[in-house]
């Protein structure tokens, strides 16, 4: 079948998309012939241990496995440990393959020595001998042995699966596919039930027969598992992806451990075992109630047989109707809601249903209880397992999937036997509602366990997604800022730069830049402090004005605080500022640039008397933009609301527009009610406009906040980059400032919608359009940040944009789980890796939507 | 200061004449041309400053702003042929840590294609 087909075709039973549909449908294909195998063995197992074992041992079975399962756990993660991985799927099928030969013989011996005296095979050898003296006498306890194999089997294969999906898909991946997967269990459980009962039921083989048609499944499971692992190994090349990273080489105990160290895995092993016992307790209830309703023993497993093939029956089509949607549009947070909810009211129901409904309350509550195992449940546990670290992943997963598992369903064979000691269930026969009521109140408390567990689950899961979603790069103004102090690099140029302008003004920045910093050794040598040392750096040419003497003398008196007071104390005399207040007025109208420059920067040190702001607002308004500068950084000191609109005017030059914003930012709280009106007067030119959000972020207070998005949600396309940065800006910075997901919200929708219509409408040749959805889309990611964790979203961008495959798919699944159903509706078909036609038939759906 | 912009292969190659400083700088500013580039989808931004005899604040400040907007796109911006002056200048203020400088622009080219 064509790739585009077979999409077509699996997309019926999951969101599959293109090059994944080959893997995803032979893991399917993996799953279902793993099951169809498992629902053959599970009858022959129940009818074998109902038939030779006595009803009081039926509790020990499972009892035996819970002590047991520990050292097979031990064996396996010492095999997962040391064997490649498809040598190890390899291996454990052929086992269970030789193991299922094995058990026939054992079967097919009994039953022979029932019908006919045991005889020596002339030909035969003294073990096949033994064996067939050795196997009647130990009866029942190969069947013991049987159904502990059979728990293993169950457990391992499925287990082995979910490691299959986890070693080839991604968690997002995992999240669509998830419902094609067990689809393809239900239809092999469907498949191993229905072959079971007709074989049987038709009397065409004996039961242990079908032990037989076993190894044929289990070969074309060992062949289809090994063609994914092929078909991986030469993706993950391609892609560029490690290939699938081998577990550390550690034991059962430091699977153990790893389990312990990891409070999520914790959580989510209780979360497990709870679910389990409350099962288990279920279960209990279940079987009290059909023994005690349906008294003869053919009626009772020919009831237990249709029951059973109607759980998957509604399995099938719960599974296939809701598990897919529930989790594409509500995702885990709510998915793993479900069954414990649900289960919790049916069992709060036992306490007011009256005796006649028992059978009917406990089949709802026993099917709820096994459909939900087949179907969301086990969807939503396997993806709990997808984002933790592939080291630990493996040794954790056995650990939780076998050991805690069916540690767990003895842990609740235990209580019942406990309780049936206790309140002595065995002389109660005819009082069944109260047996199971009783029962009902253990299993409610592990309901509420499950659910307080579930939630506390969820809680830890969106931090273990994120361990893999590293940054790629550094943002652009921390990368800056880890290593350079701009505002003292710049004034350093401009010190460097007034030096050829004239020596006045150049000692008046080296002050400046001596007063406010402390700088370090070779910024005095290379702004000519220590002039000795500079000579013996040879660094005389970058310094040689003119091959006059260098400022001899600098270095001792600007040093000298004492001389740093003098200066302030001129500054302040009376008749300096009554001579300079005249003399200001002179220089402002002279002709000379320089002198014009020495005022502006003189003003900065002076006593705002009205004369000199008045000079300072002629200053701002001096038609030479070095004038102007030094100007913008005189007003930041004096800070006078009557400079502001003259600052602003700067705002509009290229050439002061930077300093301008400076001067504003310093004015500090208070200039947002100044600057805002500017931002939404429309007459205003849009050079100034644009350029009020980055002053507004500076500023960084929540009514600077609150402007922006007001701004913002006037829709207005000029502005709307500008605003965006300075919203990312202050809440980068400014942790403290609050952003009302009612007011960011709709404004995130109107950018996705515009992203969505520049994808669906491209506005010119296939590259620019490319280019402006690109800068739409990181548009929308920093306007994201004002919701959700900057960080998280930071990494998700530059991952989506230049991760790899595995970590572009954490990043999807972290988004999954942070957006509403609406938001992620439609942002995934414009970040999403898709064909063309996708995505354009993806975005018109959602555009539909709303 | 003039600026002549041209590519090679996937980098945008701005080659600076003059002087980077406020009272020669245009209308157009090197941070908008280099924007603009980023608009239309380059990552790949390298300044020629080989016909560069000085920067002032004005320059550094739309080199930096430049570095900035290419970085917070996952870009690279780099520069070369900057002259020994201005290197030393980039190095005591610690610019050198954040721009990559390449003394030979062809270096700088195959740096981007290493990347």
């Amino acid at each position: 079948m064509a790739d585009g087909r077979l999409e077509r075709f699996l997309n019926r039973f999951g969101d599959v998309r293109g090059r994944e549909a080959r893997a995803a449908l032979t893991l399917s294909g993996f799953f279902f012939l793993i099951t169809f195998t498992f629902y053959i063995i599970k009858p022959v197992k129940e009818s074998f241990l109902i038939g030779f074992a006595r009803p009081s041992w039926w509790p020990f079975a499972d009892l035996a496995t819970a002590l047991l399962i520990g050292f097979v756990v031990a064996l396996n993660a010492r095999l997962l440990n040391r064997l490649p991985r498809r040598t190890y799927l390899t291996a454990c099928l052929l086992f269970f393959i030789a193991s299922l030969f094995v058990f026939w013989f054992v079967f097919d011996v009994h039953r022979t020595m029932q019908i006919m005296t045991p005889v020596a095979d002339s030909s035969g050898i003294s073990f096949f001998l033994w064996l067939q003296v050795a196997i009647p006498k130990f009866w029942p306890f190969p069947v013991f042995v049987f159904c502990f194999w059979a728990d293993v089997f169950i457990v391992m294969s499925v287990t082995q699966f979910w490691i299959a999906v986890n070693d080839v898909f991604g968690p997002h991946q995992a999240k669509r596919l998830v419902g094609l997967f067990v689809t393809g269990g239900l239809f092999g459980g469907i498949a191993g039930s229905a072959l079971a009962a007709l074989m049987v039921f038709a009397r065409l083989i004996r039961p242990e027969d079908l032990l037989l048609v076993c190894p044929a499944l289990l070969v074309l499971a060992l062949v289809t598992i090994n063609i994914v692992y092929a078909e991986q190994r030469r993706i993950d090349a391609a892609a560029g992806d490690g290939p699938v990273s081998a577990a550390a080489r550690v034991g059962y105990l430091e699977s153990f451990r790893a389990v312990k160290r990891s409070r999520y895995l914790l959580l989510l092993a209780a979360m497990l075992a709870s679910a389990m016992i409350a099962g288990s307790l279920i279960n209990y209830q279940f079987k009290t109630v059909v023994k005690s309703a349906i008294e003869n023993s053919g009626d009772r497993t020919s009831f237990i047989a249709v029951f059973f093939l109607a759980i998957l029956a509604v399995s099938t089509v719960f599974h296939l109707v809701t598990t897919g949607r529930i989790l594409k549009s509500y995702g885990i947070r709510w998915a793993i809601l479900i069954a414990p909810v649900f289960l919790i009211a049916g069992s709060l129901a036992v306490f007011l249903i009256p005796a006649g409904a028992m059978l009917a309350w406990v089949c709802a509550a026993r099917g709820g209880d096994k459909t939900f195992d087949n179907t969301i449940s086990q969807s939503v546990r396997e993806l709990l397992y997808v984002p933790v670290p592939a080291e630990v992943k493996y040794k954790a997963k056995i650990f939780i999937d076998m050991f805690v598992n069916k540690f767990a369903t003895g842990l609740g064979a235990g209580l019942f036997l406990l309780l049936y000691s206790l309140r002595r269930f065995e002389y109660r026969a005819d009082q069944p509602l109260a047996i199971v009521r009783e029962i009902g109140v253990l299993t409610l408390i592990f309901l509420f366990l499950w659910l307080v567990l579930t939630r506390l689950v969820y809680r830890e899961y969106p931090a273990v997604l994120k361990k893999d979603i590293r940054p790629k790069w550094t943002e652009g103004r921390q990368a800056v800022a880890a290593h350079v102090d701009v505002d003292l690099t710049l004034k350093i140029f401009n010190t460097i730069q007034s030096r050829e302008r004239s020596t006045t003004l150049y000692y008046m920045n080296v002050f400046n830049l001596l007063r406010g910093n402390d700088l370090a050794p070779e910024l005095k040598e290379l702004l000519g402090i220590k002039r000795d040392e500079l000579k013996a750096r040879a660094m005389d040419s970058l310094f040689d004005v003119a091959g006059g003497v260098f400022f001899p003398g600098l270095e001792e008196a600007i040093a000298d605080t004492e001389f740093q007071s003098e200066i302030d104390l001129v500054f302040l005399l009376p008749s300096y500022q009554e001579i300079m207040g005249r003399r200001l007025g002179e220089i402002i109208g002279s002709a000379s640039e320089v002198d014009r420059i020495e005022a502006a920067n003189s003003i900065s040190r002076m006593v705002p008397d009205p004369p000199t702001l008045q000079a300072l607002g002629r200053l701002l308004q001096d038609p030479s933009a070095e004038v102007v500068v030094y100007a913008l950084n005189s007003a930041s000191v004096h800070r006078r609301p009557e400079h502001v609109p003259l600052i602003v005017r700067q705002l509009a030059n290229p050439m002061t527009s930077a300093e301008a914003q400076s001067a504003l930012a310093a004015y500090g709280p208070g200039i947002e009610d100044l600057i805002g009106p500017i931002l939404r007067a429309s007459d205003e030119p849009l050079e100034v406009r644009r350029a009020i959000p980055e002053v507004l972020a500076r500023v960084g207070t929540q009514l600077a906040a609150d402007i922006l998005v007001e701004e913002l949600a006037r829709r207005r396309d000029d502005v709307e980059q500008a605003l965006v940065d300075a919203l990312y800006k202050i809440r980068a910075d400014r942790r403290e400032v609050r952003f009302r997901e009612k007011a960011v919200r709709p404004e995130l929708l109107f950018l996705i919608k515009k992203g969505c219509d520049i994808s669906l409408n491209p506005p010119g040749p296939a590259g620019e359009a490319k280019a402006a959805l690109n800068i739409r889309i990181k548009r929308i990611f920093d306007l994201m940040t004002l919701m959700h964790s900057p960080e998280d979203i930071v990494n998700a961008y530059q991952n989506i944009l230049q991760g790899t495959a595995r970590s572009v798919d954490y990043s999807l699944e972290h988004l999954d789980n942070l957006l509403d159903r609406e938001l992620k509706s439609l942002l995934f078909p414009l970040i999403e890796d898709l064909p063309p036609e996708e995505r354009a038939l993806r975005l018109k759906k959602a555009m539909r939507l709303k | 200061m003039v600026i002549k912009t041209r590519e090679s292969e996937n980098v945008v190659i701005f080659d600076i004449e003059g002087e980077i400083r406020r009272s020669d700088a245009a209308q157009t500013t090197l941070h908008s041309l280099v924007k603009a580039q980023l608009d239309r989808g380059r990552r790949n931004v390298l300044l020629d400053l080989g016909g560069v005899e000085f920067i002032d604040s004005f320059g550094v400040g739309e080199i930096l702003a430049s570095y900035i907007s290419t970085q917070n796109l996952g870009g690279k911006f780099k520069l070369c042929r900057i002259s020994k002056k201005l290197l030393l200048i980039f190095q005591i203020t610690m610019l050198h840590k954040v721009l990559e400088i390449h003394e030979d622009c062809d270096r700088a080219l195959e740096s981007f294609e290493k990347a």
